[in-house]
């Protein structure tokens, strides 16, 4: 068996020295630490890459919450501004409604007084027109003067019973 | 070395070395030989394909890149769980020693080419390195108490006149069947892959065939086989090593 034959062990022994020496330091000192190195970035990036996340997703859960308070806020501020503005509408008209009340109030008084005043005026016309009536008519019937007063008071008598 | 005809289509004859260049220094015999040769080209392929297959600046690895770490987190994985945090210091060398068994198990199985860990003197020295190495970390660690590791506590006093000598004995046995191991399943699986390839050879009309497709399927044995045994020896190291800081 050629394992057994010791011509060659000092050769392969130096050899394996050798070699093996070689590759245990460039394995030590450059292709483990490269490897290693890898490995690292990879993990740090990693986890970085989940705590960007994480801090995204508070981010995000934050700018949720402030949304939801801002549109409740909105939302209020609105039924608010609405309220503020019926009132004020229904304030607006009801005033306005006064006022016109009061303007036709003014406009139906005046009208009333104008018709008053007509009426008046009618019927002083009226009589005055029947006190120059019932003059002409006696000075035809009479020769007899009376005075415009006492023609006034007879027609008013008159007129008073009449009424 | 001078074979005889006899000896031409012996199964062993794969493993005979064969000097390249004749070199002495000192009186020694320190020729590069083809088993020198197998083992340079074993340390070239594990340092040109760590080196050239990692770049040190992808995030994502590409598919040699993931061999590359797959190695290296195996390794890495197989110290923690044996020896736990102590461990990380010998990983280079743990580490190494496992690359070197399997891809020279690995160029051993490419056809003409020669396994240097099918001869006890390789194996055995790279066991003797772990031995003498863990023995020393044991001594380093523990001092003068490393010889506790001999004596095993809640055993029947009597029991120790036996039992003492048995644990010495299977520490000092270490070395032998650590590169035992390796060795002989080298050797018997290319002497099994030679002997099959004669019959091959030998058989007469097409009935070749049957022993070509045994050599088949034995090859994929040895690769396991390979890989095995490089693993076998790398989980002892790490035992052994774990043994050094926790005697028991």
């Amino acid at each position: 068996m050629p394992q057994l034959n010791p011509e060659f062990f000092v050769s392969q022994l130096f050899w394996l020295v050798v070699t093996f020496s070689f590759l245990l330091v460039f394995l030590w000192r450059i292709s483990l630490p490269r490897i290693g190195s890898v490995l690292d970035k990879r993990e740090r990036k990693i986890s970085e890459d989940l705590a960007t996340a994480k801090k995204l997703q508070a981010e995000a859960e934050n700018i949720q919450e402030q949304i939801d308070s801002q549109l409740i806020q909105a939302r209020s501020q609105a039924t608010n501004i609405l309220k503020q503005t019926s009132n004020s509408l229904q304030n607006k008209a009801g005033e306005e409604l006064e006022n016109l009340d009061k303007e036709l109030d003014l406009k139906i008084n005046d009208s009333a007084k104008t018709i008053e005043k007509n009426k008046k005026e009618s019927l002083e016309n009226i009589e005055n027109q029947i006190n120059d009536i019932t003059k002409l008519t006696l000075s035809k019937i009479i020769k007899l003067n009376i005075s415009d007063e006492e023609i006034k008071k007879a027609v008013k008598s008159a007129g008073r019973s009449v009424n | 070395m001078a074979s005889k005809d006899g000896e031409k289509h012996s199964p062993l004859e794969q493993f005979e070395i064969i000097p390249m260049t004749h070199n002495k220094i000192g009186g020694y015999d320190i020729s590069f030989t083809n088993s020198s040769l197998s083992m340079v080209i074993t340390v070239a392929v594990i340092t040109l394909f760590l080196t050239l297959t990692v770049n040190p600046r992808s995030i994502v690895p590409n598919r040699l890149q993931l061999v590359s770490e797959l190695m290296y987190n195996f390794i890495a994985q197989l110290l923690s769980d044996t020896v736990g945090n102590n461990g990380k210091k010998y990983f280079p060398f743990v580490f190494s020693l496992f690359m070197f068994v399997l891809i020279g198990n690995m160029v051993g199985m490419v056809p003409y080419q020669f396994t240097f860990t099918s001869h006890i003197i390789v194996t055995f020295a790279l066991a003797s390195v772990v031995f003498i190495g863990v023995t020393i970390l044991g001594f380093l660690n523990h001092g003068i108490k490393f010889f506790t590791f001999f004596y095993i506590p809640g055993v029947p006093f009597y029991m120790h006149p036996l039992l003492i000598p048995i644990e010495v004995i299977s520490y000092l046995s270490r070395p032998i069947s650590l590169s035992v191991r390796l060795f002989a399943n080298m050797l018997a699986g290319h002497t099994l892959l030679k002997v099959f390839a004669g019959f091959v050879v030998a058989m007469p009309f097409f009935t070749g065939v049957l022993p070509l497709v045994f050599i088949v399927a034995l090859t994929g044995l040895e690769i396991l086989i390979a890989f095995l045994q490089a693993y076998v020896f790398a989980i002892l190291t790490c035992l052994y090593i774990n043994d050094a800081y926790h005697l028991h």
